[in-house]
């Protein structure tokens, strides 16, 4: 029982990790890039709604504010760094991404502080009492549930029933012919940014009351999002929201077993396990290996 | 041109490079006398920079791929020395006593297994992949440290012996305070160096731990006339007599002696002493003192009447200048000036730094130099021209492991702490940050690197001295300098620093 239990108490952060790993996948099908500054940006648009929900005292109007500033900081970060970065340098767009990351981090923690924050609990983390029983869910992992549902449809939606969807698959299935076809590549490339943006603002502002908020505080949920987006293919949005609450249900399981200063070592181990027996991943179909 | 020719006899180049190398080793450690110890700290962390950033010329700039693993790789290396120093008296297999040459070569074989281990995983991936990886074992590693707290220490992380004694515990701790407040962990107090496992022929009296205040109170040479004479019977009195009876003070410079007690102000002076008048032990102990010296197994050295004009002090009995104002009372005070545990951080750090900046010249402008940026450039054509481009990713990875954790054994030591939060990913980022800025597939480049990364901070906080900025830019404003400059490289001068000046260079030199 105990071991459902925490399987159960997974999904949340399970599902956050999936919407990370959704960013990054939304930006490797733009550009070909893995946005390490993925969670640079949803840091700095959480406190960004930290700071509007001391304003406001609304959780809600902050949350909106950070899906906002996230499209903004991604299309910064895609128009202003990633677009000039010349296409043959994959190692410079690499690094040009954690230079961002840097210089995100360090201004936030010249803005807000260095300190570890706490970011309120919109509703009640209590755990639900049901059939006699408490279980390891409250009704906020239920709200992160719905958020993450909403959002994953939505991107369905998006990119199987509109105009902007076909032109996004088509640029990233091939840029070339995409552009030939009459597609804006380049701005169908910032929308993807865009997009990414939001939902990494989001899965920032839903996993900012589970753990305080500092400047470092994301590093780990990168590596777990990292993991998510590569096993399940870093090419199929599928694959990092099924892999995404995968990674936190295996990391819920052995934190509550073990001790959840493990967590990272297992990722570890997954995504070397993954790369080591199948590196395009479960759900892809894109080349990880060479020659 | 000659030089051209001379390579092209055998074994020329590795003699070129042995000297080269030779004569920057000579120069340095000519320099560091030269240096006050402020700034042979700053030189032993360039020199401990550059030696890990040569491996990552190698894995970036040469062999292409992009690695945030080698800070982990530092820690590694760094674990393996403090374990290995703190639990096997003797090299194993050899009966060999320990020694902190022996600690590094063990601490480069830990780096060239890890090495080989991610290196084999990750070759073959490309670069996102390889790079997520590696963000993984920069993660990772230092979590699997704090996972065994009897090892490895924990969070708190492993209290080191710097093997040089000669004080300036205090000192190093007042140094590191401003460049790694958060990396060291308070405990890191002179009382905490465990002074029995000093060697005791370097011993200083300043460096023991004394309670009690005084820490003021100095005796110069200026106090003593020739004529005095220090025995042991001086030094010894009831309360104290586990100590300096054994205390082998014919090898104390007199100018180092530090007391407490005596007085809060009271300076001793020459007019203190007539020529007959003989020091005693009594004139230097006060109630509470008598704890700490105890602590200090000393053999027996027979100690008959030193003359005091025999010791070896220097010819001013003048306080050494430290190079540090403020905050450093008793600490420094009475080091010898010319050797203190900076200026052997600094020896320590360029050794190895040069020995590594050999190996890897030799490596770039050799054979495995040519087929790594030959599999970087067209990996195919590489594969066709008959390069394995798994062995030479590989061999790349290796390589810069084994730098890595040379390095981590040399930060370990000026350190003389280990632990989690020293070797996490924003160490991997600035390794990053520096190869990037100096020039990615320039040795030379990754020297300049390594000095930016210690002077950036610095030149920041004297900045913000003068312009009275809050800690909270001040801290932050090297790291957002950094992450633009690595952005505006990459897209404006992938070349770094020494790419641009070569552009520059060759501009000029084709102009008519």
């Amino acid at each position: 029982m105990r071991f459902v239990d925490y399987l159960l108490g997974g999904v949340g952060s399970g599902l956050i990790i999936a919407l990370m790993a959704l960013a990054l996948v939304l930006t490797w099908r733009a550009t070909r890039v893995v946005n390490f500054a993925q969670v640079g940006q949803a840091m700095f648009t959480t406190f960004i709604a930290l700071s509007l929900q001391t304003l406001t005292g609304s959780w809600f109007i902050a949350l909106v504010g950070a899906m906002i500033a996230g499209a903004l900081l991604g299309t910064v970060v895609q128009f202003l760094v990633l677009r000039p970065v010349a296409r043959a340098d994959t190692s410079g767009a690499i690094i040009a991404t954690f230079g961002v990351l840097i210089a995100l981090q360090a201004a936030a923690g010249m803005i807000w502080g260095g300190d570890s924050q706490a970011y309120p609990q919109p509703f009640g983390n209590t755990a639900i009492t049901l059939f006699g029983r408490d279980w390891p869910v409250s009704a906020y992992d239920l709200i992160v549930v719905g958020f993450a549902v909403v959002l994953v449809v939505g991107l369905t939606l998006l990119f199987t029933r509109t105009d902007l969807g076909l032109a996004m698959r088509a640029t990233a299935f091939n840029p070339e012919v995409a552009r030939l076809s009459g597609v804006r590549v380049g701005r169908t490339l910032t929308v993807g940014w865009a997009l990414a943006g939001t939902v990494g603002a989001v899965a920032g502002v839903l996993v900012a009351p589970t753990s305080a908020i500092s400047p470092n505080s994301f590093d780990i949920l990168l590596v777990f999002a990292f993991t998510a987006a590569v096993i399940g293919g870093l090419d199929s949005l599928v694959g990092a929201v099924a892999l995404g609450i995968g990674t936190g249900l295996v990391l819920s399981v052995v934190s509550g077993f073990s001790d959840s200063g493990n967590a990272p070592v297992v990722a570890l181990v997954l995504l070397a396990l993954n790369l080591l027996l199948k590196p395009e991943g479960i759900f892809g179909h894109h080349k990880a290996r060479s020659v | 041109m000659p030089s051209r020719d001379l390579t092209r006899i055998p074994g020329a180049r590795l003699v070129l490079h042995a000297a080269a190398a030779l004569v920057v080793w000579g120069l340095l450690l000519w320099g560091t006398q030269a240096l006050d110890p402020l700034m042979n700290y700053y030189l032993a962390l360039v020199a401990m920079y550059a030696t890990a950033m040569f491996g990552m010329t190698i894995l970036v700039g040469l062999s292409g791929q992009v690695s945030l693993g080698n800070g982990a790789l530092m820690a590694v290396g760094a674990y393996v020395f403090a374990t290995v120093t703190l639990n096997w008296a003797t090299v194993p297999f050899t009966g060999i006593a320990m020694n902190g040459w022996w600690a590094m070569g063990l601490a480069a074989v830990g780096g060239v297994v890890v090495g080989l281990v991610i290196g084999v995983l990750g070759a073959r991936l490309r670069g996102p992949y390889l790079a997520g990886l590696t963000l993984g074992v920069a993660v990772g590693v230092p979590a699997i440290a704090s996972r065994f707290p009897e090892l490895l220490g924990g969070e708190t992380g492993l209290q080191l012996t710097v093997p040089y004694p000669a004080g300036g515990y205090a000192a190093q701790e007042a140094v590191a305070d401003e460049t790694f407040v958060d990396e060291l962990p308070t405990e890191q107090v002179i009382e905490d160096a465990p002074v029995d496992e000093l060697p005791v022929d370097q011993l200083s009296v300043d460096q023991l731990p004394v309670d009690g205040a005084g820490a003021d109170d100095l005796l110069t040479l200026d106090d003593f006339s020739s004529d005095d004479v220090l025995t042991l019977d001086d030094f010894s009195s009831e309360g104290d007599s586990g100590a300096l009876t054994e205390q082998p003070v014919d090898e104390l410079p007199v100018d180092q002696l530090t007391l407490d007690g005596a007085g809060a102000d009271d300076l001793l002076t020459l007019d203190d002493f007539s020529s007959d008048d003989v020091l005693t032990l009594d004139d230097f102990s006060s109630e509470g003192d008598s704890g700490a010296l105890d602590d200090v197994p000393v053999e027996g050295v027979p100690l008959d009447d030193v003359p005091l004009d025999e010791l070896p002090v220097d010819a001013s009995g003048a306080l050494p200048d430290t190079g540090l104002d403020g905050g450093l009372d008793g600490g420094f005070l009475g080091l010898d000036p010319d050797f203190v545990l900076e200026r052997w951080q600094a020896g320590l750090a360029v050794t190895v730094a040069c020995l590594v900046g050999f190996l890897a010249l030799n490596l770039v402008r050799g054979r495995s130099g040519r087929q790594w940026r030959a599999v970087r450039d067209d990996t195919v054509a590489a594969a066709v021209s008959g390069i394995s481009p798994a062995r030479s990713k590989v061999s790349a990875f290796v390589v810069s492991c084994l730098f890595a954790a040379l390095a981590g054994a040399v930060f370990a030591q000026i350190l003389a702490y280990v632990g989690p939060g020293a070797f996490g990913l924003g160490l991997s980022l600035s390794l990053l940050v520096g190869v990037v800025l100096g020039g990615r597939s320039s040795l030379l480049g990754a020297v300049i690197g390594a000095v930016l990364l210690v002077w950036l901070p610095e030149f920041v906080l004297r900045l913000a001295g003068d312009r009275g900025w809050e800690d909270q830019i001040t801290n932050n404003a090297p790291n957002l300098i950094y992450g633009l400059l690595v952005v505006l490289v990459v897209l404006a001068a992938p070349g770094g620093l020494v790419g641009s000046l070569q552009g520059l260079v060759a501009r000029v030199r084709r102009r008519p």
